[in-house]
Formats: C-alpha cells, structure tokens, sequence
C-alpha cells in the first residue's frame, strides 16, 4: 500500500504541476495578410496629352471582417475618343504602397486582365483593342486601348483572374480561375 | 495460433459497408462463475475478439450471445480483482458455456487489465470488428463508420471526410485514439480526423450526448478506435494487409508484428505501419484536379505485464498529404455560381499523382503512457499524453513560393487518474481526474485564421452501477473547469488583444436497462454533454474559400449543453429474425451555428457574411435495423436512419444535416473445400433521400437546394484460401457498380462536381504467427 500511496502522490503532484503552472506569455507573431490587393487603378492618357488616374480602392481589400473605406472614383472620358489605359493593382494597407502589378507580370502567364463595357455598345460605351499579351505571346490585358462610343452612362468591369483556364476570354465565366480582383467603375462619357 | 485464429471469421465481415454484426443462428448461453466456490460473477465484461462485441453478466453471472455463425471464437473475460482470462471455444451450434475466473489473490498468472475493453455506460454503442474496418482498407475513417447505423460523413470530395453521429459532428464529436482523445484541429468541413484506421482493433461509436464519461464535447457522441491488447503468451504473430483500388488508383499496405518475450514473460512489444497513396480520382466521364493522397503511419507499443501491475508505452505518428480539388477554391460569388452552373468540372485533368496547390500537409503524434495497478480496492490507473499536431496549408499563390500559408501547431497534455473500484455491495463503478493544458500557435507570416490560445482544464467524475436481478441502473456526474485565453490580432493594424475566458459545468448520465426476457433487453439512458465555443467560433475573421463566404466569430458565445434521451429495443424472433430499434431525442441549448448578415464589398466584389449565432436545436431520430437469417448460408440485413432536426426557436429546420436513408445487405457464405472456406458472394444496396427538410431561408443561405436522392449497389465476392497452413483472406469489391451519378447534401464538393463512380478494389489479408508452443 504504501507504494501505491508513493505513486498517487508523485502522479497527483504531477498533474498539478503541468495543469497549473503557465508561461508568461505565449509567442504570437504578427500575421501577415497574404497577397492583399486594396487597389484598382486605371491610368488613362492620349496622343492629345489627355492624362488621369482613376482608382477603384477597397480599404480593407480582402479577408477584413468589415467593410471599411471605398473610393470608387468616376471614369470620365470624351466620347468617341481612343485612350491607352494602363491598370495596375496595388496593395495601399502598407506603408510605402506596394505595387502588386510587378508581381501579376512577373507570373504574367498565370494572370489574365478582363475588361467588360456596360453597355457593350452605344451610348456610354467602351470597346478594347490591342491588349498586351504575356511572355508566352497570350492576352495579359495590363496595357489595353480603350474606344469610347456616344455619350452616356455606363460602367466598366475590370477583373484580374489568376490561373485562367481559358486566356482569351473575354469574360471571367469563360476565363475560370481565380478571381484576385473586380473592380466596377461608374463610366460617364461626356 | 491465437492470433490466426481470431481472423478465422474473417470473409463474412469483408463486405464493404456490411452489417456491424453478421447474423447467423447460433445463441449462446454464457455462464462466469468464480473458480473456487463456483458461484456466479457478476458483473463481469466480457470481449469476443471476432466479433469485436463486449457484454456483461447479469447477477446470475450470465450473458446471451445471440446470432452468432459457427466458428472459432476468442472470449476474454475481465472483472476488477479477477485475473484476465481468455480462451478459444469453437462454436457449431446453440449451446451453454461456462468460464472460470480466479481471483487474483494466490493465483500465480498474468493479468491483464485493459482500460479500453470496459466502458462503463449503457447508451446505444456499434462497433466494428478489425476484420470490418481491415474489409475497407483504402477508405477514410469516416467512411468506413459508415457501416454503423446512424453514422453518416461530412466531406470535401471522396478524400477528405468526418464521421457525422445523428446529425453532429466535428467539434460535437469527440475521438478516441487509444483511450486517448485525438486533440487535431479540425477547424472546418475540408480538416479530417488525423487517425490510422489499421492501428486499431476494432472501431466503435456511441451515439448521443456523453460528458460524464468523456469529458466536454462529447455532444454528438464518440468514436472509439480501439487497438487489441498486446500479446500476453509468447511469440510472434502479424497480419500484413494489401488493398488496391481502381478508381484513384491507390495503393495500401499495412503491417503489424506482436511479439511476446520468452525469457521475460512481462514484456511485449508491438510494431505497426501503413503506407497509402492514391492519385486523382474519377467521377463518371472525368478525372478531378488535385485529388490525391499519401499517408505514411507508423506506430509502436512496449508492455510490462505482472500480476498486479503494468505498464504500457505507445507512440504513434501519422503523416499525410492531402490534395484538394482546384475548382473548390473560388474567388468570388460569380466564379461559385460558374462553378455551380457547369455541368462538369471546371478545371479539367488527367490522371496523376502529383499534388499542387491547394494542398494540405498534416502531421500528428501521440505519445501515451499509461499505468496501472490492482489493488484489494480495484484497479489504479494513470496515463499521460502528449500529442502534437501540425497542419499546414498550401493556398494557390500569385507569386511561386514553397511556403505554406498556414503553419499551425497545437500540442495537448492530458492526465487521468482513475480507480475502477471493486464491487461493493451491489456497487460497481470508477471514479478519476482529467488535466489538460493545450496551446495552439500560428508561424510568422502565416495567413490570418485562428489566434493563438492555450487554454487548461480540469475534471473530476464517477460513474457507478447498480446490478439488480436482470437489471442494471447507471448513474454518473461530472464537473468541468476550463481556462481559456487568446491572442487576437484586431482592427487595421492589427494589435493583439487578450482575451479570457472561464467555463465550468457539471454533467450526468442515467441509465436503466432490463433484460425483459431472455430474448428481449431494453435500454434506457438519459445523459447531458457541453461543449464550449471553439477558436473558430469565436474569433474566426475571414474567407471560406471553398464556399465563397466571409465567416465571422462571435466572442460572446456561450457553452453548448445537450440533453439526451434515448431507448434502445433489442429483440429476438425465434433463430430468424432479430431487431434493434432505437429511437432519440436530443436537446441541445445555444446551439452555436452560422447565420448569413449583410454582404460586404471587397476587392474581388461582394461577399455574403456569415456570422456565429447560437439558438437551442432539437434534434430527434430513430435508427432501426432487422436482421434474417434465411438459412445457414443466407442472411439479409435491412437497415433505416431518419433524423428530424429543427431549431427550436425559430420554428424551423436546421441547415446542413443528413438525409434519411435505407440499406440492405444480402450475404450467401459457404465452403467450396478445405482449401476454400468462407467463400461469399454480397450485394449492398442503399438509398439516400434528398433532404427536404431544410430551412425556409435556405435561398438566401446557400444555393442551390440540396441534392436529389440517390441508389448504390456494392457488390462483394471473396473467399478464404488455405496454402499449406497458411490461410490468406481475399476478396473484390466494387464500389458503386453502375457508376451511377450522384451529389450528396453533406458534400462540400456539391457545388462543384459529382461523387467519385465505380470503384473495384482488391484486398488481401495474410495473418501469420510463429508461437513456441500451444497458448492456453
């Protein structure tokens, strides 16, 4: 019995020792948001030194649990007119901002830019040529020509897809893939 | 030859997706009594190896096993303060037997106490036999519990699955690896139990609430995997089990060697491993991206046996990888709806072996050891365990890196001390204390997911039992105290706040079951179970990105508490027919589920939120099943599980639970010669109903309306072969035989793609065993 008595003990004490004694502090690294995009940005210019940056930003960009700040800016265009565009993604949470663009071409193969016009023709319209294409010779979209129709409203879909499919779709349902990033510009051609 | 001999019934439970039992004829009239005066033990536990079935003897000392098929079959006999008694008794027709036991006291033998082989509560509780669950070799654990009435699974795809006990599961479930609760993270539907099926003996599942027992969590009910005692007479024996299946074109092994020593009879050891691989797997008409799997398991046991006291040392290591298909990982609402709207996968493959990205790699290690010592009071245990668990997830990246985006880690203490007390009076039962200290940490750098936490909890329980004249009363209480504290990064730039949090509760169980007539038993239990809000629930903040949605924690939730009722009828109509009809209630207070809120914009466009809310769900069901036997050769078992699950507060059906079913199992065994015995020939059939039963919100929470209903028939042939002395166990099985095409409701891949198609596989089974000379 006595032995018995001996082990009890010891194990008794055992498990009052792991359960109750506890480290200080428990190491808790700072997480880090991967591959955020907060940012849409289209920078518009012409032979007619027509220069403008029009951004579409999400402050919390992805994975926040709440919505945040959102600057949609107004994509203001002459009607009738060619413009060459230049989008770029940018992650703005940080401080310098971060150009994401550099990474989408350096993988450029893997990204595809898609560009949709509400309306499709007509008044407010927006129609897209000569894309640039990606070091495999495929539609990457990053520098892209805009031709805007008559006047009027309409809206501008820009969609970033990651591993597509399908590399010459003109929408993201025929492209597959990931969608890394959409953006909804209000278009006013006037 | 013991070891050989257990896996004699071998062909009978090959079958995929058989019966828990096979039903043959034979009844036996057991009767225990104490070896030197004759009168009768009670209670007394007894275990068959074969049938992997565990009874107890009345006040009269008896038991009745019912239905038994003719053969040889190992009984072990257990009671507190009696030595550990087996013997192998062949079986040809209804008989009485009669064991002895010998106290310990004089007796100069081995013992063997198995604190896995007495469970000590009545409630409704299915098992699986070695040979069942080595009958399903190449299939996730989950699905191989299939087999038991009542369970079903939740799974990402055919690879990924968790066992679903009357509607609950994960966090509501709790397992049991080797007496051990598996502490793995299963965080959501897509992490799976990380658990070898071969390392067990037999599986078992008790349904329904059971805290008293098994500590908090245990809402749902428990799964135990269970591995056989280490060898006590010396020698070697093994068993080396092969699969390969056709469908994913997977390869299994799995061995095991037991050997006691000779010249230190105290001390075994046993040896085990299994290696899996499988590629993608194929619906009908395609091959699914990224579907494959490897798994490399390995697990070892030392024992020191004397007469009073031992010790056992386990550690056990599972490794995997684990594929997931690319099309479940959407971008945004619209790429979801594509995927839903396409009649066939998205992302088109071929057949490989080679996982990409999404990918999962998850390792997990136990370490247990355990001791015990028998004692005019009863039997002292103490076992200790650590367990570490590591799961990393590879997510798809723009920029090409080796790094996984996820790295965590959560390593478990656990201690119990426990006294299984002799019987008093007309007293029998056990008292104990848990300890646990947890702590589960993320990598720099890793994506947002959890925040880190440990948390320490303490218990302390007795369960004891009352044996009247063909009755037996059960009752149990328990009291909980849990700590928990968490490291949660917040707001813009992310500071850590701490959280704390304190919980305590008190469980019971009760208990009645009566023996009516020799033929007929029937169980009462009453029983309660809590579990508090997990890590996830409480302070998850991100995407779902197999579902495309935004879930978010709630810090405020408040324990889980279940309410059980059940009644269990087991019923013997004459040598043909027998039933078991059981039927339950269980009312679970703050609930804890997703509610959808407001979308929110994003940078990939809009996003449903969903948050964790918490009502009171009342969950009913019924699980029933009948067994005939047509003759000696031919038996059919048909088997019904329906589930009537609704929240209590908003007068409404609950989201996401299974659909009713029906099975039937048809089995014709016969001998050919003596060199081929046991040859079957089986046919499985069974009926999944479409879940109509969902919330009347359902078009705003998940889209589109569960699946239709859907028929599968497996059909199974083997035989036992004997090769000079050696016997060799094979058989072939197909799987889904019409290839027939099909989606199920508690599928993750729903939305996606079909469930796999036809599936052969062909098994063997080599037992061996070298023994220098006859053993009992």
């Amino acid at each position: 019995m006595k032995r018995i008595q001996q082990i009890a003990i010891a194990l008794i004490t055992a498990s009052v020792i792991f359960t109750a004694c506890k480290k200080e502090t428990l190491p808790n690294p700072e997480p880090v948001e991967q591959e955020l995009i907060t940012t849409v940005r289209l920078i518009v210019t012409n032979n007619a030194g027509f220069n403008k940056t029009f951004n579409y930003k999400v402050d919390n960009g992805f994975g926040g649990t709440t919505q945040g700040n959102v600057q949609i800016d107004d994509v203001v265009l002459a009607p009738g007119t060619e413009y060459n565009v230049e989008v770029q993604v940018w992650d703005e949470s940080k401080s310098p901002a971060e150009n994401i663009t550099e990474e989408v071409i350096a993988e450029s193969h893997h990204h595809l830019f898609i560009f949709q016009s509400n309306p499709a023709t007509g008044e407010g319209s927006i129609s897209f040529s000569n894309g640039s294409k990606d070091d495999e010779n495929e539609p990457l979209n990053q520098k892209i020509t805009f031709t805007t129709g008559a006047a009027g409203n309409g809206s501008l879909t820009v969609t970033l897809k990651h591993e597509p499919a399908n590399k010459n779709a003109a929408t993201p349902d025929e492209a597959g893939g990931e969608t890394d990033a959409q953006a909804i510009f209000p278009v006013k051609l006037q | 030859m013991y070891r050989t001999l257990l896996l004699f019934l071998f062909s009978l439970s090959i079958i995929y997706s058989s019966t828990a039992q096979q039903e043959c004829n034979i009844n036996i009239n057991v009767l225990v009594v104490e070896t030197h005066n004759g009168r009768p033990l009670y209670p007394v536990v007894a275990h068959i190896d074969e049938t992997g079935a565990t009874y107890t003897t009345n006040e009269k000392g008896r038991f009745v096993i019912d239905s038994l098929c003719p053969g040889k079959y190992t009984f072990h006999f257990h009671s507190a303060g009696y030595e550990h008694h087996a013997e192998q008794v062949t079986i040809g027709r209804s008989t009485e037997l009669k064991f002895r036991l010998a106290h310990l006291e004089g007796v100069m033998d081995e013992v063997i106490v198995s604190g896995t082989k007495e469970h000590g509560l009545l409630q409704d509780r299915d098992e699986l036999s070695s040979r069942q669950v080595s009958a399903q070799s190449g299939k996730t654990m989950a699905d191989m519990l299939q087999a038991i009435n009542g369970v079903t699974i939740i799974s990402n795809g055919a690879t990924i699955a968790k066992p679903v006990i009357h509607g609950l599961y994960g966090n509501r479930i709790v397992m049991l690896n080797n007496g051990i609760r598996q502490e793995d993270q299963q965080w959501g539907g897509e992490h799976a139990p990380n658990m070898d099926p071969f390392l067990t003996n037999n599986l078992s599942v008790i349904k329904g609430a059971a805290s008293v027992k098994y500590g908090t969590d245990a809402i749902g009910g428990v799964v135990l995997a269970e591995p056989s005692p280490l060898r006590n007479t010396h020698g070697w024996d093994g068993e080396l089990n092969l699969a390969g299946l056709s469908n994913n074109r997977m390869g299994v092994a799995s061995g095991v060697v037991n050997h006691n020593f000779k010249d230190i009879p105290a001390l075994s050891f046993r040896l085990q491993g299994t290696y899996k691989r499988g590629g993608n797997y194929r619906i009908p008409g395609h091959w699914v991206a990224n579907t494959g799997v490897e798994e490399k398991n390995y697990s070892a046991a030392v024992g020191w046996k004397k007469l009073h006291y031992g010790a056992e040392l386990f550690y056990s290591h599972f490794n995997t990888d684990l594929g997931i298909y690319r099309g479940s990982h959407t971008g945004n609402e619209e790429d979801m709806l594509a995927a839903i709207r396409s009649d066939s996968p998205l992302v088109p493959a071929d057949f490989s072996y080679q996982l990409a990205r999404p990918r999962q790699h998850v390792v997990h290690d136990l370490l247990k050891a355990k001791t015990y010592i028998d004692t005019r009071l009863g039997v002292w245990r103490a076992t200790y365990a650590f367990q570490h668990n590591f799961r990393q997830e590879y997510d798809v990246q723009r920029v090409e890196t080796d790094d996984a985006q996820l790295n965590l880690t959560l390593n478990t203490q656990t201690l119990n001390l426990n006294l299984e007390h002799r019987q008093l009076w007309k007293l029998k039962g056990e008292i104990g204390v848990d300890g646990i200290y947890q702590e589960n940490v993320m990598q720099a750098g890793d994506r947002v997911f959890l925040p880190n936490y440990r948390s320490t909890g303490a218990a302390l329980y007795a369960i004891e039992r009352y044996y009247g004249s063909n009755w037996t009363l059960e009752g149990g209480l328990r009291y909980d105290y849990s700590w928990y504290e968490a490291f949660n990064p917040e707001g813009r730039n992310q500071e850590v706040v701490r959280y704390e949090y304190h919980f305590n509760n008190l469980s019971g169980t009760l208990g009645f079951t009566k023996r009516l007539r020799d033929d007929w038993q029937l169980t009462t239990t009453i029983s309660n179970a809590w579990r508090s809000p997990q890590a996830n629930e409480l302070f998850s903040a991100g995407l779902h990105q197999g579902a495309a949605r935004i879930e978010l924690g709630n810090k405020n939730l408040l324990p889980e508490r279940a309410y059980n009722l059940n009644i269990e009828s087991k019923k013997q109509f004459g040598n043909k027919l027998s039933t078991d009809v059981s039927v339950y209630t269980q009312y679970i207070r703050n609930y804890i589920y997703l509610e959808p809120g407001a979308d929110i914009l994003t940078i990939r466009g809009y996003f449903k939120v969903f948050n964790y809310k918490q009502t009171n769900a009342h969950l009913t069901g019924t699980d029933l099943s009948a067994a005939y036997a047509w003759n000696d050769k031919l038996n059919t078992t048909a088997k019904a599980s329906f589930l009537f699950a609704r929240d209590a507060v908003r007068k409404d059906w609950l989201i996401l639970m299974p659909a009713d079913r029906l099975s039937l199992n048809t089995t014709y065994t016969t001998d050919f010669s003596s060199k081929l015995q046991e040859c079957f020939i089986s046919g499985d059939a069974r009926y999944i109903f479409r879940q109509w039963r969902i919330p009347s919100n359902f078009d705003a929470i998940d889209y589109p309306r569960p699946p239709a209903g859907y028929f599968l028939v497996d059909l199974s042939v083997g035989s036992k072969v004997i090769m000079g002395k050696q016997p060799l166990y094979i058989s072939l099985t197909a799987m889904n035989i019409f290839n027939q095409r099909y989606r199920d409701y508690l599928d993750a891949f729903r939305y996606f793609i079909d469930q796999p198609g036809t599936n052969i596989v062909l098994r063997l089974r080599v037992p061996f065993s070298f023994n220098e000379h006859q053993e009992h």
